[in-house]
């Protein structure tokens, strides 16, 4: 195993978490663990990040720190923790609560107070502190989580950085000495993420706070003093992120994210103590090395662009001054004009509350517009049932649990075509294509519910291709899966999409946006901000950082020398080696 | 969309304890189930009303209309029906029946506005405190406030799922009760288990947050008798008092 633990400031006898051959398997496995024999010890002060692909163990390691494992779910347990002198084995959960606060990945099961102000108070009465301390403590937190002025908010009309932000002033209304979140991004757009690492920047200046943070994000594991690496239940990384984050190979066979400066410094050949980690030392990087952006190969990609788009067919959703005011007199759209052709593979943007799912649910006819017009294969959508004009469109929610209710994957995803009234035999035919299509057959017979997030969300697409809609929608297709799963899973839209289906995502992970969106719309407020070719939506920057969205590395990097470049091998393919030295 | 009852608002009955709330919440069933006779419940009905006026509480009642109307129209019609009486109106009808059906429709009904008063006005977290004043186990009163919480989450998440199911061609709107009744199983399953799902991690916050670390709790809300509680509770009484006489002394 490679370790460098040793190089960390790693003062001895300052350990406040210490995790001794640590193997916990849950009731339902056989066979293999959820953690084996992992050994850890965490220092007073350290901001650590726990990265892996799904189900390494991560969760299961945060659950023990505070004794929801083995107190709260079963399973068999060897090993011994410590965390502040106590086991929390042996532990009550609300006594180790007050050590180490644990905020979770969905925000909106975890609150459930009336208004702000309660929320931060509730783990402070629990631990009876005096009325007057609790004031001091709600002013204090407010200003932590950058939630000032908002005491009186009612939870549920918080954005979803704002509920997360909320979550960990929860948990640090306790004062634990130690924090743990669990994966606290996931469902957050690209600048609610910043927000919390901008928390989490700033916990990390008080010298007794422990940090914890469990996350997939690679760009923002930047900031932390180390990085641990899980997989299969054991650490197979430990170090600085300076060192941990260069291992680009490494981490693509681990099925995680690599940065993609380092990436793409990597590809060509730098030695891996000299990569370059963000846009910024990428750019001098660059210029040290004497690379250039080939024109002619530069161009090729934008010719690429433009041939693409003429070989779209006709306009197949027309929206004409689109605006939507929900009963309670929210106006979330207000007035937005756009037309997608057939074979566009689109991505619709913008942040948490934007408008984007409204936006999108009018293009089925989950909601009519309150004025202005639909039109969706020739259908006015407001003269037509969402059963007519479900029949060429279909649309894959971002949870893939709000739709699985079957025994059996053949009878899930069966079920669209036989609400439409199709022959057994032609059900037949069109499951196995779907399933064909997504990559899991075989799985026939197998329980959906038993499945992994990643297939779940392999079987809501195939429930849905089973209709053989020419339109998808996907909201939110690769929230909560691993990079791995991720690619797997966008690779499956684009083969759709290469066989005739024009593609609607709704998302916030801006790589996929780059790599695969031929057209991108941005949401703000209600409006649509920037539509365009991908590439020259990308191109702006700064005005994607004011609708609250922030471009991957590898185009930032690529817009500091003006030719935008989507992914890590258009920029290769651009880059003129012959000044490189090996 | 917003789905909690709970309306923030600034009045004397928001600042009111808890406890003086419940019983009056408490107190106006009881009137409410001792008369069966259309005057009293119409007297009864309109102070209902009134006491919900003055905590501006009734906008909320827009929200219920139509189960508040449902109720009232089943209840004319099978009590017409079900009642027979001296004057007929029309076949079994009897307006004997009618007058019976009205004074029930309101008797359900004002029960009802009662119970929707409260929860208008009384935030969540009060009542575990009131509750617990009354000698309730913490942890009861805190499972009844959770679950009223629950409500909204639910309806929030059938919402999504019956659209996602609709988007997959199911449609709700035609067949008979047998053929529709069975379309809700795609509705029901993914229902419960997103809440088993969702309650799991609300149970796992909770513990992570010390609920249950000790039976000594403080409470940031500030409860307790003030003047207003003085009075409504006085008020109550009396109105309890003349209740049980004029029940005991007269057919009403």
């Amino acid at each position: 195993m490679h370790n460098d633990a040793e190089g960390l400031d790693n003062p001895r006898g300052q350990e406040v978490i210490r995790i001794k051959d640590l193997s916990f398997q849950y009731k339902a496995q056989k066979g293999e663990k959820a953690l084996d024999d992992l050994t850890l010890d965490i220092s007073k002060g350290q901001f650590v990040v726990i990265m892996g692909p799904s189900r390494a163990g991560k969760s299961t390691l945060a659950n023990c720190l505070n004794g929801l494992i083995p107190n709260f779910m079963k399973g068999k347990y060897e090993g011994e923790i410590n965390v502040l002198g106590k086991n929390p084995a042996k532990e009550k959960v609300g006594t180790m609560a007050k050590d180490i606060g644990l905020v979770f990945q969905d925000f909106e099961s975890q609150l459930f107070s009336t208004n702000t102000k309660l929320e931060i108070v509730f783990g402070p009465e629990n631990f009876n502190m005096p009325r007057a301390e609790m004031q001091k403590i709600i002013a204090r937190i407010l200003q932590v989580v950058n939630l000032a002025g908002m005491e009186d908010r009612q939870p549920s009309t918080l954005s979803g950085g704002q509920k997360q932000r909320l979550a960990i002033g929860s948990v640090l209304a306790i004062q634990p000495k130690i924090v743990c979140m669990d994966e606290p991004t996931t469902d957050l757009d690209p600048i609610g993420k910043l927000g919390i690492f901008q928390i989490a920047k700033e916990l990390h200046e008080d010298k007794d706070l422990t940090l914890i943070i469990i996350e997939h994000e690679t760009e923002e594991a930047l900031e932390a003093d180390r990085i641990v690496v899980i997989n299969d239940g054991k650490i197979v990384r430990d170090g600085k992120p300076q060192t941990v984050l260069r291992e680009v190979e490494y981490f693509e066979s681990l099925g995680l994210m690599p940065l993609q400066v380092p990436k793409y410094f990597n590809r060509l050949g730098v030695a891996q103590a000299d990569l370059p980690l963000n846009p910024a030392a990428g750019m001098a990087k660059f210029r040290e090395l004497g690379l250039v952006i080939e024109a002619g190969k530069y161009g090729e990609l934008v010719q690429k662009d433009a041939e693409r788009e003429q070989s779209y067919g006709d306009p197949i959703i027309t929206l004409r001054g689109l605006e939507h005011t929900y009963a309670n007199g929210n106006k979330a759209l207000k007035g937005i004009n756009l037309e997608i052709r057939d074979g566009e593979f689109i991505a619709i943007l913008g942040h948490n509350g934007s408008g984007k799912t409204t936006l999108v649910k009018h293009f089925n006819g989950l909601l009519k517009p309150t004025s202005g017009e639909v039109i969706v294969n020739g259908k006015e959508t407001k003269q037509h049932t969402i059963f007519e004009i479900g029949k060429g469109i279909g649309y894959v929610f971002q949870n893939p649990d709000h739709q699985i209710f079957s025994d059996t994957v053949y009878a899930e995803v069966a079920f669209s075509p036989k609400l439409r009234g199709f022959s057994s035999e032609e059900i037949d035919h069109r499951v196995k294509e779907a399933l064909k299509a997504v990559d899991m057959e075989g799985y026939e017979q197998e329980d959906p519910f038993s499945l992994t997030k990643g297939e779940r969300q392999r079987i809501a697409v195939a429930s849905v291709l089973s209709a053989q809609p020419k339109i998808i929608i996907l909201d939110e297709p690769t929230t909560g899966l691993d990079f791995k799963e991720q690619r797997q899973m966008m690779e499956l839209i684009k083969k759709l999409n290469e066989s005739g289906h024009t593609i609607i995502i709704v998302t916030h992970t801006m790589w996929v946006v780059a790599e695969y969106a031929h057209k991108v719309a941005v949401i703000k407020d209600g409006l649509m901000t920037m539509y365009g070719r991908t590439r020259d939506v990308f191109k702006e920057d700064e005005k994607l950082v004011e609708s609250f969205l922030k471009p991957p590395h590898i185009v930032t990097l690529s817009n500091y020398l003006g030719k935008t470049s989507l992914s890590v091998d258009e920029f290769l393919y651009c880059t003129q080696r012959n000044a490189e030295k090996r | 969309m917003d789905m909690f009852l709970y309306m923030d608002k600034d009045t004397y009955m928001h600042r009111l304890d808890p406890r003086t709330k419940t019983f009056m919440m408490l107190g106006s069933f009881a009137i409410i189930a001792m008369f069966y006779t259309l005057t009293p419940l119409m007297v009864i009905s309109a102070l209902v009303i009134l006491y919900g006026a003055s905590g501006k509480t009734l906008p909320n009642l827009k929200r219920i209309r139509v189960v508040l109307m449902m109720i009232g129209l089943f209840s004319l019609v099978i009590w017409s029906f079900a009642k027979p009486g001296a004057t007929p109106v029309l076949g079994p009808i009897s307006w004997e029946g009618i007058i019976y059906g009205v004074a029930m429709a309101i008797k359900i009904d004002t029960m009802i506005i009662a119970g929707m008063i409260f929860l208008s006005s009384t935030k969540m977290e009060e009542i575990p405190v009131g509750w617990v004043r009354l000698k309730i186990p913490y942890r009861v009163a805190f499972a009844f406030s959770t679950a009223l919480r629950l409500v909204p989450t639910i309806v929030g998440t059938s919402y999504i799922i019956t659209q996602a199911q609709e988007s997959r061609g199911l449609d709700l709107q035609s067949g008979n009760l047998l053929v529709r009744a069975k379309k809700y199983i795609p509705l029901l399953i993914p229902v419960f288990v997103s809440v088993i799902r969702g309650t799991n991690v609300f149970a796992m916050a909770l513990e992570s947050k010390g609920f249950g670390y000790s039976d000594k709790r403080s409470n940031y809300l500030e409860t307790g008798y003030n003047k207003a509680d003085i009075i409504l509770l006085t008020v109550l009484v009396l109105l309890l008092a003349l209740s049980i006489y004029l029940k005991i002394t007269t057919k009403l």
